[in-house]
Formats: structure tokens, sequence, C-alpha cells
């Protein structure tokens, strides 16, 4: 991209009350109040004309189409307002989660049951029953409504192998192995069951995509860094090489919230990402919130070192303003806490990307971006939250220049 | 002969206790009706031990949030916060501790750890604490000068919590110690001094306490600590058999080895005619001691029919295993 530090999202928008209940009930007048009062900040064009469609529809199915499109409309919308350069899918309003959308379309997965994530929040997980393919196109119909109705930049995110498996059960593939030792038996299980995610699911969905017109791929990979071993770093290695070759699109790593080595491992082994030109890390998490573009107040930027100590070329995708609860103080100059919230200033948004662009040593491969999917966040905060980031872009040009 | 299976640790919560507490926590649950569903969980396991023929029961440990939630409450010293780290390699987190003054025990609750109210008084009783060593591994130290006085200082709480516990009627209790064998996150391997600085804080923990003590391992391979562990004066030692290759053991002891021999981290229910199987293949491998067949760590990682499946087959190969001998 020509203009330094351009701004992308990484994935997800929360989910507005209306999209969740219109998916499994009609919708009465009063649950789209908050759909128009959006409509109006976000200048949704025929907004009247798609809610009478919406209290009409009497089949599931024509509710459930047309409100999957308008929610991405309005995620599309709400990036463009906020100045993004890239818009990303609008927010992934089509998607359940990043692990349950992709398991539901594959034959061969089910969902077992739930279990604990941490206190009263769960995820459910999968067991591969039998040899898995792809049941249909997972992301291509979300794809194909944000080509119709975007202005901006496109990148669509995907949940990569690595983490599909890594949080799935391998069933199916556990079987059948003699002589080795049970750890042995879970690696060759591991490198078996990712390679035919690779082969049987990814791959065919990045061909739709592609050739749907699909330019830039985020392959989102957050279990990679919970498994610093040289041996699943090389799996991980293995089945990304086998997902992109030979696609000709631009293909990016998203991965965040590393454990304490995560980032100083995946470092190592980044240059060896086959067509990978872009990596989209999560810094702001880890971060002080005092100004500075010194390493002492820009401590959790630090890890940016071991990728460029290791070779890696490409670009980076920064994570400058914080997606989860926080709690801690924020001198004025830098933002202020709103309820569980930071809301990063500009001006702490420019210091994070003035010392990222110095740590890699070129501006030219510095991009802004959350730490990750802002879906835990609402509306109004992501907004404000984006509003800073592209505001604190341009301060950075300003000061490069 | 009575079989030796042992559950331990946070077992997975039933689907109707997981909608409870989702619905709790979008305030359209009362609390009372998810401590109730807590008991129900409780009532049924205990049930599945007793059908079983479990000896020593274990209550699930329900309501524990994390592996680290009730030690942390029950301490002075000790906070919170809202940071969330991720629970070794898989993708559950836990509240990191923060130590911020010094350590104590206040306002301790046994029901907070075991609900020994439900539990059969004609079995053993059984609780899973974090060793201190892992405990300090994991927490955030901002008060004590040095690690090695934090995990004094943690060995020396826990004591004082395994007693009263103790004085509530438990009889055996598990100190898990996965950051004994479990290094990727350290760059280091785990040196002497270390290691001694460890056994020593676990001796502390366990010191003059009259029940019965294991100290299990999970999640990283075993093999070159178990004979440190085999000289703590505890009666059982456990590994991860999934992590641990046994091939290269020789174990002379008298104490009870706890195997790790159904995997808390996959789906697939091990058949019991396996477990008693590989049971007697890692037997051959020690001499003098006896077997208890465990689940390699928790069973919360995987969901709650399959922990039930698993469970039933460990209680199954036992039986097994005992015939083979």
């Amino acid at each position: 991209m020509s203009k330094l530090y351009p701004v992308q999202e990484i994935g997800s928008l929360a989910k507005p009350r209306w999209r969740t209940k219109g998916l499994t009930q009609p919708l009465s007048s009063k649950d789209l109040v908050e759909a128009e009062e959006w409509a109006k900040r976000l200048d949704i064009p025929d907004f009247q004309d798609r809610a009478k469609q919406l209290l009409a529809a009497q089949q599931q199915n024509d509710r459930v189409r047309e409100l999957l499109e308008l929610s991405t409309i309005y995620g599309l919308k709400l990036f463009e307002q906020t100045g993004l350069d890239n818009v990303g899918v609008g927010g992934e309003q089509q998607r359940v989660e990043m692990y349950e959308h992709v398991i539901r379309g594959v034959e061969g997965m089910r969902v077992l049951g739930h279990v604990q994530s941490f206190d009263y929040k769960y995820f459910n997980k999968a067991v591969a029953e039998s040899k898995i393919h792809r049941r249909h196109p997972i992301y291509l119909q979300e794809f194909l409504d944000v080509k119709e109705n975007a202005k901006g930049q496109l990148k669509v995110p995907i949940t990569g192998p690595y983490t599909l498996i890594d949080w799935s059960f391998s069933g199916h593939y556990s079987g059948g192995r003699i002589g080795l030792t049970l750890k042995k038996q879970k690696q060759e299980t591991k490198r078996e069951f990712l390679l035919d995610f690779v082969e049987q699911v990814i791959r065919p969905e990045i061909r739709d995509l592609v050739d749907a017109g699909a330019e830039w791929i985020q392959i989102d990979e957050p279990a990679i860094t919970t498994h610093p071993e040289p041996a699943d770093m090389e799996l991980f290695v293995e089945g990304w090489n086998e997902t992109v070759r030979g696609f000709n699109c631009k293909f990016s790593d998203h991965t965040c919230y590393p454990s304490e080595i995560g980032y100083k491992v995946l470092a190592q082994y980044a240059p060896q990402l086959d067509k990978c030109s872009h990596l989209a890390l999560e810094f702001a998490n880890r971060d002080g919130t005092s100004l500075g573009v010194d390493a002492k107040h820009r401590e959790g930027y630090r890890d940016l070192e071991y990728f460029i100590q290791n070779g890696y070329d490409g670009e980076f995708g920064v994570g400058v303003v914080h997606v989860h609860d926080f709690s801690g103080h924020v001198p004025p100059s830098s933002g202020k806490e709103v309820g569980l919230n930071i809301l990063e200033s500009p001006e702490l948004v420019r210091d994070r990307l003035l010392y990222a662009a110095k740590v890699v040593g070129d501006p030219e491969r510095i991009w802004a971006n959350p730490d990750c999917g802002l879906r835990t966040r609402t509306w109004d905060v992501t907004f404000a939250k984006l509003i800073s980031t592209v505001k604190g872009a341009e301060l950075a040009r300003e000061a490069s220049s | 002969m009575s079989p030796k299976a042992q559950l331990g640790g946070i077992y997975p919560r039933s689907e109707q206790l997981i909608e409870l507490t989702r619905s709790y926590d979008r305030a359209k649950t009362d609390l009372e009706s998810v401590k109730k569903q807590v008991e129900q969980d409780i009532l049924e396991l205990i049930k599945l031990q007793d059908d079983s023929g479990f000896e020593t029961f274990s209550d699930g440990a329900f309501a524990w949030q994390d592996q680290l939630r009730p030690i942390v409450e029950s301490l002075d010293g000790v906070t919170n916060g809202t940071r969330y780290d991720r629970w070794f390699d898989t993708n559950t987190f836990y509240k990191k501790p923060t130590i911020i003054g010094k350590i104590s025990v206040r306002g301790f609750e046994p029901k907070n750890f075991i609900r020994t109210d439900l539990l059969p008084r004609t079995k053993n009783w059984k609780v899973t604490l974090p060793g201190p060593y892992t405990f300090s591994e994991l927490s955030e130290n901002l008060h004590y000068p040095s690690q090695s006085d934090l995990l004094d200082a943690i060995a020396s709480a826990e004591h004082e919590i395994i007693n009263k516990l103790k004085d509530a009627g438990v009889s055996r209790f598990q100190l898990s110690e996965p950051c004994l064998v479990y290094r990727p996150y350290r760059e280091q391997a785990l040196g002497k001094a270390e290691l001694d600085s460890a056994l020593r804080a676990i001796q502390k923990t366990v010191d003059g306490v009259q029940a019965k003590f294991s100290v299990h391992t999970y999640f990283g391979d075993a093999t070159t600590i178990l004979t440190d562990l085999l000289r703590l004066p505890i009666d059982t030692v456990g590994f991860d058999l999934f992590e641990t290759d046994y091939s290269k053991l020789k174990i002379e002891t008298t104490k009870k080895i706890a195997l790790g021999i159904i995997d808390g981290r996959e789906s697939n229910a091990e058949n019991p005619e396996w477990i008693a199987e590989t049971a007697h293949r890692v037997s051959k491998h020690v001499t003098g001691g006896d077997f208890v067949l465990v689940p390699n760590s928790d069973l919360k990682f995987v969901p709650r029919k399959v922990a039930d499946v698993k469970a039933r087959a460990l209680a199954e190969a036992t039986r097994l295993f005992e015939e083979g001998r």
C-alpha cells in the first residue's frame, strides 16, 4: 500500500441483538429499534425497505439470508465510516464464531459437547468421527456479499488448519499406530489430521475464494503459539506451506495472546512460511499506557525484534488497541477508561506505531490494527477505538513525513 | 480385589450445569439454581464412583473456576486481578494469581474445596490441589524478594489449608505439579537447584500431616525426576503416560505409582483391555511398588459424557489388571 500506516480490522465485530435473535425467531419492529439507530449513524441504504422485508419474511431461510446480508452491510459501513483502509469481511457477521463455523461445514466432524474455557465461558468441541471432507463452501457466500457491498479493500480472515485440529479431538485419526510411544502416536495422529484438514477442507475453500476474486486471505492461527515445541512448530509450517501451495493470492497470518515465549518461537519459524507476506500480531494487551516511543515505554512491542533478528521481511499488522476488559492506570494523554474498556487516544496509537516502525526499521512495513477481533466490545466502543486507530495512524504519518 | 482407580482434579460440568452457569452469567438465572445443579452434578459423580467400585472419592470440584482459584481465594496477600493466562497448552484459561503481600490463610471454608456434606462417610475423600511449585510458577510475584521465598510461603499456606481439610475429613491429597515436567514456556530445563527447592516445598507442604499424599505430574515427561519424587515422604507418585516414555524407566520402590493412563485431552474412550494391558507393560519396569490407575490430568478438557465413559473404563481396567497379575 502506498500510504504509510494503513489501518485494517482483524476479524469479528459483536453481533447486534436483532441479528442474533432473528436467526432463530421472527422479529418485531421493536427488535429493529437499535438497527434503525445504527442505520442513521452508518447511513445504511434502503433501511426502511429492508426492515419491511425482514418483518414480512415468512420463511426462516429468507429471513436468515436477509439478516446475514444486512448485518454484513452494517459491519462494512461501520468499518468504512471509521476510515479503515481494509474492511475485511465486515466483522464476520455470517459466522457463528471462528471454530464452530468451520466445523459445521465439515463432514466427519461431530460436535461432542461443551468444555470450559474459563469461569462460566465454554466452547463446543468436536471430534473427527471419520475421514473428513468439506460438506459445503464455508466462507464463500459471505465473501460474495462483501464483494457486492464493500467499497474498500477486502481481506478474508479464515481459521487456520492448525488451530482447527488443535481445538478438536482427533478421534478417527488416532487409531492404528503401534510400536511408537504414546506421545509419538499423538504427534503422528496430529500430522495426519492436519494434512487431511488442509487437503479436504481448507484448500478447497481457498480455491473457491480465490476463484471468486479474493486477493488477500488472513489465516488465523492463535493455537500455534501455545505449542512452542519444535515438533509442533515444524508441523505448523508444513501445514501452512501445504495450505498456500499454488495459490496466487496475498496471505497473512494472525496470531495473538501467545505463551511467554510464543512470539520468540514463532519468529524463528515465520521466515519459513511460504507466501506469508504479513503478520498481524497482538501487542497492545501487553503494553504500558504512557506515551513514548522508546523501549521503556513500549515494552509490549519488544518481541517484534525477534522477527527482525530472524530475518522475517514481510509486513507487520501491529495491534495498537486492546480488545478485552481493561483495568489499570490510563494517563489522560493516553486515553480514558470507560467501564471495563480503555479508549486509547490517537497519541498512544501513534507512539505504538512509531516505536514498531523504529524496531522494524521501515515504516512502510507497518499496518495498524486492533489486537484481535473486536467481538467482545460494544459497537460504540468499537467505533471509538477504530476512529482512534485511524487518527493515530494519521499522526504517525505526520510524524514520519 | 477392589479396584485401585482414582479420579482427581476438576471433572467436567454437565451440559445442564453449563447451561445454567451461562444463564447465570447473563443474569437470567439465580445463583441458587446453579448451586442446586452443582450438587446434582456431585451426586451423579458420587454414584458413578460408587457403581464403578472406587474406594477413594472425589467430588468433581464442579464449582472451581480453575485449578488455582479456591487456594487464591483463601489467602491474604494474593489477588486474582482480571488477567487470564492459558492453562499450559490447552485452550482453557486460569486467572493468574498476583502476589501482592505476605501470604497467609484467611477465612478458610472447606466447602469451597470439597463438599464433604454430600460425600459418603464410608469412603475416603480426596482433594486435588496445585502443588506449591506449580502455584508459584503460575503466579506473578510482586512481593517476595525471590521465587524461593514465594515457594516457601505458598508451601506454608498450603500446609495449613491441608491440615484444615484433613480436620474436615479429607484423607487423601493429590498435589499436581505439571510445572515440574512441562517446560517449553521456560527456556531452560529444570535445574537441580530448582528441583531441590521444589521438593523441599512439597516436603514442607505435607510435613507432619496424618493423611495420604500423591504428587502427580502431567503434560510432560517425568522420567528424569521420578526417582527424586519417589524420595518424598508421600505414598504415591503419578505421571502422565501420554507424555512419559516408560520404556526407559526402571523403578524400584515401595510406593504406589499413579499411572495417568486415560487421556484427559482426547475424546477417544480408552478400551479397558488396552488400559489393563498397557498398565501391565509399564508394571514390568517397576519393582516393588503397587499401581493406581488415574487420568493423566483433570478431565475438564473433555465434555462430561466423554469423561463418564473414561472414568468407567478406568475402573473396569483396574479389575482386569488385577485379574491379569
